[in-house]
């Protein structure tokens, strides 16, 4: 590879490469040992790019005379191609590959009760693929025959029921796109940053197009007690029957008991044949595998909101029935993990979700939170439901600290994580909706970090 | 096909969308969509219907003694969470971390310092029936629901026994669950009270929505510890191998 191909790619020049403030701070401060890491990464990585350069510059940068694939006859555009219906269920190109459904290490020993993470990352929009669809299981999958499927809807009701899926098939359906995101979705980066990538910080969410009846309609259809019902129970077929109390505002609402996502059928993975879509409420209460709906007077305590899913506060309380997930936002590219290969324009990308209605705003910082532009929305803008932002940004090879924060149709504004910290303290696990921070080195190198 | 309405006086139709609105209202639920769904029979749901509530609703009748549960946990359970409830290294440990104070009190001390990992299901535990359900309905993991009733209560009473709740001699059943439930280290140590149950209420933490020149501690900053480079992969094959965005090569320094 000749010179002239890497000109204009990366910045050669380590130097100059803190952002004004953070020198400022540091001349006036001294440094402490996390930016003097900070300062050594950031140099080694700069002069580690330029050696692995030429690695993937073949292909993106012409010859003098003209670009290759343009000059020379590609083979697929001189033979036959496959016929139709060669592979007769699509699968992504062979060049997609990279992006999978991953675990994360360390997390749990039970591959059966864990977690793979969507790759935000590479997604475009706001729909997830069904194959990308994040998992949590707690005792496995199981491909349910939906001929043995039955739902179940039994206690307060005038009319205890059994429906088939055939019987639910038939009943007049709704469509619509929610987001749904694990309560432990940003986890394990509550005390500090932990992982490498946003599919590690935020990929137990995904948001699909749902079909299914309303919950609502199947509760007045067995004579619901609306003078009594307080919660629901709802419960699954897996090996763990797992359970979880809907309040009943929630279930009356908006919630649909669903077997189609993305125009087909629900993936094993996520529930199939029957799952409860319970918008705005974390994942965990969207039972897969549905089989059973009871209706009570009161919570359920079961063992997902008593020993799991709950919060526990400085002062040793444990919040429970801690259902909502907040507004909340993160730029998925560039991302943390990822590598900037040249200097110019970049679109600043990434998700914006609130369980308790529409984004309304998202604002984008390239400063670590100084200064704000507020970015586009892409459409649609649909209430529980991922939003698209998106903002234009002239790298110039200096560092820099991105960050996105979203409000929503309430006014609420997502905190930072020392203000989440100052009221929930360090060792909390789940809701964690604070502002992520992605710093780019002046080589390009994207990081997680953490700044208030 | 379709056929046109037409066919009848306009009256006529006006008032059969009436008779049908009112029969919709009228007959409450039952005929609204005939010939959907059927009603439960009582043994189908005794058969699904196995929750327990924290006031014991739906609790099954039964007994079983710490001795008995010692032997099935030996089989059935030691494998995983340890022949004291306590080990670590499979799932979170069961019991450990709950004191004599913690009993008279019914707030766990511990739990006000206590990491995630020293978190024991005992010290969060405020409701005796989740630990009798969850056992019943999903326990043991690769065996689940394959313990009987006086089982399930034999398990429990052999972990209450565990955290020094019951006597060695102890036999737990439906007659006195609800007196150990009043002895639970952690029985008062939950709250509902939070933003987060009323989609109408207000988050406890909220941000600013300053725009310009907006407070930045720079002392808060806290980067990716080098030594989980790696851990999750090689980052460059979890990102597309063109563009100008790539992945960042993480096993370059093994």
């Amino acid at each position: 590879m000749s010179a002239s191909r890497r000109a204009g790619r990366l910045s050669p020049a380590p130097e100059n490469f803190l952002p004004d403030q953070l020198l400022e701070d540091i001349s006036a401060k001294g440094l402490n040992a996390s930016r003097r890491e900070f300062m050594r990464k950031s140099f080694a990585v700069a002069s580690a790019s330029l050696a692995a350069g030429s690695a993937f510059a073949a292909s993106d940068h012409p010859a003098p005379d003209g670009d290759r694939v343009i000059l020379q006859p590609n083979a697929h555009a001189t033979r036959l191609g496959n016929p139709v219906a060669h592979t007769p269920y699509g699968m992504p190109s062979k060049h997609e590959a990279n992006l999978q459904r991953r675990e994360s290490p360390g997390l749990t020993r039970k591959r059966e009760s864990s977690i793979s993470f969507t790759p935000l990352q590479g997604l475009f929009g706001i729909i997830t693929p069904s194959g990308l669809h994040f998992e949590r299981h707690h005792a496995g999958w199981h491909d349910i025959d939906p001929r043995e499927h039955r739902l179940m809807i039994n206690g307060l009701v005038s009319s205890a029921k059994v429906y088939t899926m055939a019987d639910l098939m038939r009943l007049p359906p709704v469509s619509r796109m929610h987001f749904i995101e694990c309560g432990a979705n940003s986890a394990m980066d509550w005390g500090s940053p932990a992982v490498p990538s946003v599919q590690y910080t935020h990929g137990m969410l995904s948001c699909c197009e749902f079909t299914g009846v309303p919950l609502s309609l199947l509760l007045e259809d067995c004579g619901i007690d609306k003078s009594k019902a307080q919660w629901l129970l709802a419960e699954g077929d897996d090996g763990a029957s797992l359970t979880r109390s809907i309040p009943i505002d929630r279930a009356l609402d908006d919630a649909i008991v669903a077997w189609g996502m993305n125009g087909e059928m629900l993936r094993p993975e996520n529930g199939y044949p029957l799952r409860l879509v319970v918008p705005g409420l974390q994942g965990v209460c969207w039972v897969k595998w549905l089989r059973r709906i009871e209706v009570g007077d009161a919570p359920f305590a079961t063992r997902e909101e008593t020993t799991q899913y709950i919060d526990l506060m400085p002062n040793g309380l444990q919040r429970q029935y801690t259902v909502i997930q907040e507004c909340k936002s993160v730029i998925t590219s560039p991302s943390g993990g990822q590598r900037l290969l040249n200097k110019g324009f970049f679109n600043i990308s990434g998700l914006a979700w609130s369980g308790r209605g529409k984004i309304t705003r998202v604002d984008v910082s390239v400063d670590a939170g100084r200064n704000w532009k507020t970015a586009r929305l892409e459409s649609p803008v649909l209430p529980k439901c991922l939003t698209r932002f998106n903002l234009d940004w002239e790298w110039d090879g200096k560092p820099y600290i991105l960050q996105s924060r979203a409000t929503d149709e309430n006014g609420h504004v997502q905190p930072k994580i020392a203000e989440l910290r100052a009221v929930r303290g360090r060792r909390s696990v789940y809701h964690n909706n604070a502002i992520q921070s992605w710093q780019v080195s002046a080589a390009g190198e994207v990081m997680n970090v953490q700044i208030s | 096909m379709y056929k046109s309405p037409e066919r009848f006086p306009l009256s006529l139709t006006r008032l059969m969308s009436a008779v049908m609105l009112f029969a919709a209202c009228g007959s409450a639920h039952a005929e609204k969509f005939t010939g959907v769904g059927r009603t439960a029979t009582p043994r189908e749901i005794a058969a699904w219907d196995v929750d327990v509530r924290p006031d014991f609703q739906g609790l099954p009748r039964g007994a079983g003694s710490v001795a008995q549960g010692e032997k099935i946990w030996a089989a059935r359970c030691a494998s995983c969470h340890g022949d004291f409830a306590e080990l670590p290294s499979v799932f979170p440990p069961l019991v450990g971390g709950t004191t004599r104070a913690d009993i008279e009190r019914g707030r766990v001390a511990g739990l006000a310092a206590a990491s995630e990992n020293s978190k024991t299901t005992m010290m969060k535990l405020a409701t005796l029936s989740t630990l009798f359900d969850y056992i019943r309905r999903a326990m043991p993991f690769d065996a689940p629901k394959s313990l009987k009733v006086d089982e399930v209560y034999a398990v429990t009473a052999f972990m209450l026994s565990l955290a020094d709740l019951v006597p060695a001699d102890f036999v737990l059943s439906d007659k006195n669950i609800a007196d150990v439930q009043r002895r639970l280290p952690n029985r008062d140590g939950n709250t509902a009270a939070h933003g987060m149950l009323d989609i109408r209420a207000k988050p406890d933490v909220n941000g600013k929505d300053c725009m310009r020149d907006c407070p930045v501690d720079t002392n808060s900053l806290l980067l990716l510890p080098s030594s989980v480079n790696g851990l999750n992969g090689n980052l460059a094959d979890q990102n597309r191998p063109y563009g100008s965005i790539r992945g960042i090569e993480t096993r370059r320094n093994p």
